[in-house]
């Protein structure tokens, strides 16, 4: 009844191409930006930002890149977390050691060395396809971790490994309470998020899906394969290295290699999974999802008042059982089961 | 020239490990295209599973071992039916996933049931230096990883005699070369793919109880399977000569690679090494080792 | 059809052989096509026909002979050079992005007029708004021609054989091809599929002017619609000519019937 688009006539290609096509769709999208930006930051607690918030959009921008490499291009890729490690340590360092850099040209250039050594590190998919290249994803993930453990350079010669980030501040102003970071990461990711589907639905994009689906046939219509996955890694690493910057900076306020284990790597994965491949909607809501879902679970724990050392393992369990679930039942994910409703939803109350 | 060639004998003997690992996994891929990444967890729940019946229940290591591989067998059996049964022809890739899920969900039921601390498990072999080697060469050769290695040896032959002269090991071939045309000659997929599971299951604890044996009952256990994957990537996923001669090269090289590189760059490089060795070699070589070579047609 | 104007040669391959490994797919192949024509290669099963078309357009690299277009003298083909050169294809298994709509294949069909790059695509700004539109118009156009207009945002995946077949011609012509090389567009269809394909190549070569090389099983529609047909056999050429010298055609018989 609500969401209907009947009497929406589209006039001109332009209107048709738009982000949004149904007005339902813009208004929605229109209300979560403005409760987003003005209602959450004066009802959250400090809590609710740094446990939840944060680490809900930081992991949505990283789902979002993973999901341009995985989702669109259809690369395998078990290293995110090193593409973020990279990002991390690289505004680090261009912070340290360039007088007066600003944080977000430093977050930019984080983000521009994680999508260089996407590049080097992509170089084997020219080659090779399938497990192969997840395997060798997995030996960037271990090689960019030891390298920043190894190389004290990195780290500044700190001995721990463990560095406290920089202050954050853009234009004299400091973001210092949770809220603040919050605005901040969320500017950057809402950002973020309309570039990628801006390219989903230009022709960069179709190039990605088209060499995910039948590389033979996209290179017969003129699509170069080696530039479309090189492209595909470096903006997926770019996305990856800037919330790896976001993590460092806005959630961990320290910077560490160890921050950045396998561990990080299948989270993401998972998120892309349970989410839904091949959707920016699908990045946020599979973030959210495994974002909450230790929350709960520790909640339901707690009331049960079973030992707290079963959370963990519980949550590694319901974890792997989720994904079998979903790549059983709905392989597309939660974007997937959003958009049966919205379907539904077009044709309630009167379904004939 | 004499620690360079007990460095190689020790990584050849636990190249001969790997090569075990790396077995698991062959089997599975080939009878049913599964990357089973799960084998790592299925190692560490076998070891856990061995120790926490001797704990528990007071059970020696002789009786343990058994129900332990009973229990094993059957988890094979019902991660056929259960997970890989509903994705029967989906993309490797979703399957490949699956299998990840599949990893976190054993991990965290075998810390669930068994708890997560470090344990010893002890097979009765002792871990030192073998005498005549030592007395008539000078060189260290633990005495653990001569019989850890000879037991792989015999279980890694008897699988190449499963796969290579049996019936079963027909009926495997022909499920791995194509389902469809395997059901029409009257094979019992299903049932093929229960055996293969199964027999996965007994290697991870074979596995398991040498890995234990020699560096305790951990989760870092878990590992041994992204040790395993530098060996798929060398001798080719669907090759079992592949895996053989792929797990003693990564052992040695690896070891190698550790003693004599490691001190230059600061050690650690065991984690990462035999991938980039296996890396650099894919770039050469796609299809690996022994792999064979895919026309790609349109 | 005979008021249609048949120019030059604008495609010439020149003893072609190609192998892989010890087997031989093609052997000495030689022939030409004229600008504007319709030219079908037939042959049965296996005789190279598809190896032929991947050939041309640079997918398989002969061990041996050259292949000339638009006067340039080629060792090989590189996909990539084809495309730009205005070679365009269908597959004889449909080769379309099962997970993208109608729309969307189609318009890969013009990836080679988008001079954006991919930093302008995501601000979605200036030439790449532009360029998106002009594009898009062009390929309405086409899916007018080709009546696909109410699967226009249907996911490929979805739709039946004959019309997959059709969209994959839509995504050939998006790219405003000289040359369009199509491999069994008519293979597995029923008959009225098979009239309304013929249609569409018919007024394809018609109002767009574009020279086809067509692979066909349909003798029917093979002689009905070519202007010349090659055919093979065991990757050789038996025959050259006009569909009525090619079914006279004594060795064509035989390769079709068996030997007498």
């Amino acid at each position: 009844m609500i969401y209907r688009e009947a009497g929406q006539f589209k006039t001109s290609y332009e209107k048709d191409s738009q982000i949004f096509p149904i007005a339902q769709d813009r208004y929605a999208v229109v209300a979560l930006l403005l409760i987003a930006f003005v209602a959450v930051p004066l009802m959250a607690t400090p809590y609710v930002f740094s446990a939840i918030l944060i680490p809900f959009l930081i992991f949505a921008l990283a789902t979002l890149g993973l999901n341009i490499l995985t989702g669109y291009a259809g690369q395998m890729s078990l290293g995110t977390a090193a593409f973020m490690a990279v990002g991390a340590f690289a505004s680090y360092n261009f912070m340290l050691r360039i007088e007066g850099m600003p944080v977000l040209v430093a977050f930019v250039l984080g983000g521009v060395c994680a999508a260089i050594v996407g590049i080097v590190f992509g170089l084997p998919s020219l080659r090779i396809r399938g497990f192969y290249l997840a395997a060798s994803t997995l030996a960037t993930q271990f090689f960019v971790v030891w390298c920043l453990t190894k190389v004290p350079w990195f780290t500044n010669n700190s001995s721990s490994g463990v560095i406290t980030a920089q202050q954050i501040e853009i234009l004299g102003f400091k973001f210092d309470t949770p809220q603040e970071k919050y605005l901040l990461v969320l500017a950057i990711v809402a950002i973020m998020a309309l570039m990628a589907k801006n390219m989903v639905r230009s022709t960069v994009g179709r190039s990605w899906m088209a060499v995910r689906d039948m590389d033979v046939a996209a290179e017969v219509i003129g699509f170069r394969i080696m530039r479309t996955k090189l492209t595909a890694f470096a903006v997926s690493s770019f996305y990856c290295g800037v919330a790896g910057a976001l993590y460092a900076y806005c959630y961990l306020g320290t910077v560490e290699p160890e921050a950045y284990n396998l561990d990080v790597s299948f989270r993401i994965l998972f998120m892309v999974i349970i989410g839904g491949v091949g959707s920016i909607l699908g990045s946020f809501l599979g973030a959210a999802f495994i974002v909450l879902l230790p929350v709960v679970l520790s909640v339901i724990v707690h009331y049960t008042g079973l030992p707290n050392s079963v959370t963990s393992n519980l949550e590694l369990m319901v974890f792997g059982a989720l994904i079998i679930f979903f790549l059983i039942v709905e392989p597309h994910g939660l974007a997937r089961l959003w958009q049966i409703g919205k379907e539904k939803l077009r044709l309630w109350p009167f379904p004939h | 020239m004499q620690f360079f060639f007990e460095v190689l004998i020790a990584g050849l003997l636990s190249g001969v490990m790997y090569a075990l690992v790396a077995l698991g996994f062959v089997l599975i891929y080939k009878a049913s295209g599964v990357f089973n990444f799960a084998q790592g967890a299925m190692v560490f729940f076998a070891a856990l599973t061995a120790v926490g019946l001797q704990e528990k229940f007071g059970l020696s290591i002789w009786l343990s071992i058994p129900i332990t591989m009973v229990v094993m067998v059957a988890l094979g059996f019902l991660t056929e039916r259960v997970v890989l049964r509903p994705l029967v022809n989906q993309h490797d890739i979703t399957l490949f996933m699956a299998t990840i899920g599949l990893t976190f969900f054993i991990e965290g039921f075998a810390q669930l049931v068994w708890g997560a601390e470090v344990r010893k498990l002890d097979l009765g072999i002792a871990d030192e230096p073998i005498e005549a080697i030592m007395n008539s060469t000078g060189m260290l050769v633990s005495k653990f990883d001569v019989t850890a290695a000879a037991i792989c040896g015999v279980l890694v032959a008897a699988l190449a005699f499963l796969f290579n002269k049996t019936k079963i090991g027909r009926a495997l071939r022909a499920v791995a070369d194509d389902h469809q045309a395997a059901l029409t000659v009257g094979i019992p997929l299903q049932h093929v793919w229960g055996v293969v599971w199964g027999v996965a299951g007994f290697v991870a604890l074979v596995a398991g109880l040498l890995w234990g044996a020699r560096n305790g009952v951990q989760f870092a256990l878990t590992f041994v399977a992204l040790k395993a994957l530098p060996v798929l990537i060398l001798g080719g996923f669907t090759s079992v000569p592949g895996a053989i001669v792929g797990g003693l090269i990564i052992g040695a090289t690896e070891k190698l690679a550790e003693v004599f590189i490691g001190p230059l760059v600061g050690g650690g490089i065991e984690g990462w090494f035999p991938y980039v060795l296996a890396l650099l070699f894919l770039l050469v070589r796609p299809e690996g080792l022994f792999g064979e070579k895919i026309i790609r047609r349109i | 059809m005979s008021e249609r104007k048949i120019g030059d040669v604008i495609l010439k391959v020149d003893n072609i052989s190609l192998r892989f490994g010890g087997v031989k797919a093609l052997t000495d192949i030689s022939f030409d096509v004229r600008e504007h024509e319709i030219r079908s290669i037939i042959g049965p099963n296996g005789a190279g026909k598809s190896s032929m078309l991947n050939v041309i357009n640079g997918v398989y690299h002969p061990q041996e002979g050259t292949v000339t277009f638009h006067g340039e003298v080629r060792r090989d083909m590189d996909t990539h050079q084809a495309a730009e050169h205005g070679i365009a294809r269908t597959f004889q298994n449909i080769a379309l992005f099962s997970g993208m709509s109608v729309l969307d294949n189609i318009m890969t069909g013009r990836n080679l007029k988008i001079k954006s790059s991919f930093v302008e695509q995501a601000l979605w700004f200036g030439r790449a708004r532009r360029e998106e539109m002009e594009n898009r118009r062009v390929v309405e156009e086409i899916i007018d021609f080709l009546q696909l207009q109410h699967v226009r945002k249907t996911p490929v995946a979805r739709l039946p054989y004959g019309i997959k077949k059709r969209v994959e011609l839509a995504r050939a012509l998006a790219a405003e091809p000289k040359m369009l090389l199509l491999d069994e567009p008519m293979a597995g269809m029923n008959v009225e599929e098979k009239q309304d394909m013929c249609r569409f190549v018919l007024d394809t070569n018609d109002q767009f002017g574009t020279t086809i090389v067509l692979i066909e099983h349909d003798m029917g529609v093979v002689m009905d619609i070519s202007d010349r047909v090659v055919v093979l056999d065991y990757g050789k050429k038996i025959g050259d000519g006009a569909p009525d010298e090619v079914r006279n055609n004594p060795d064509v018989i035989k390769a079709y019937l068996g030997a007498h």
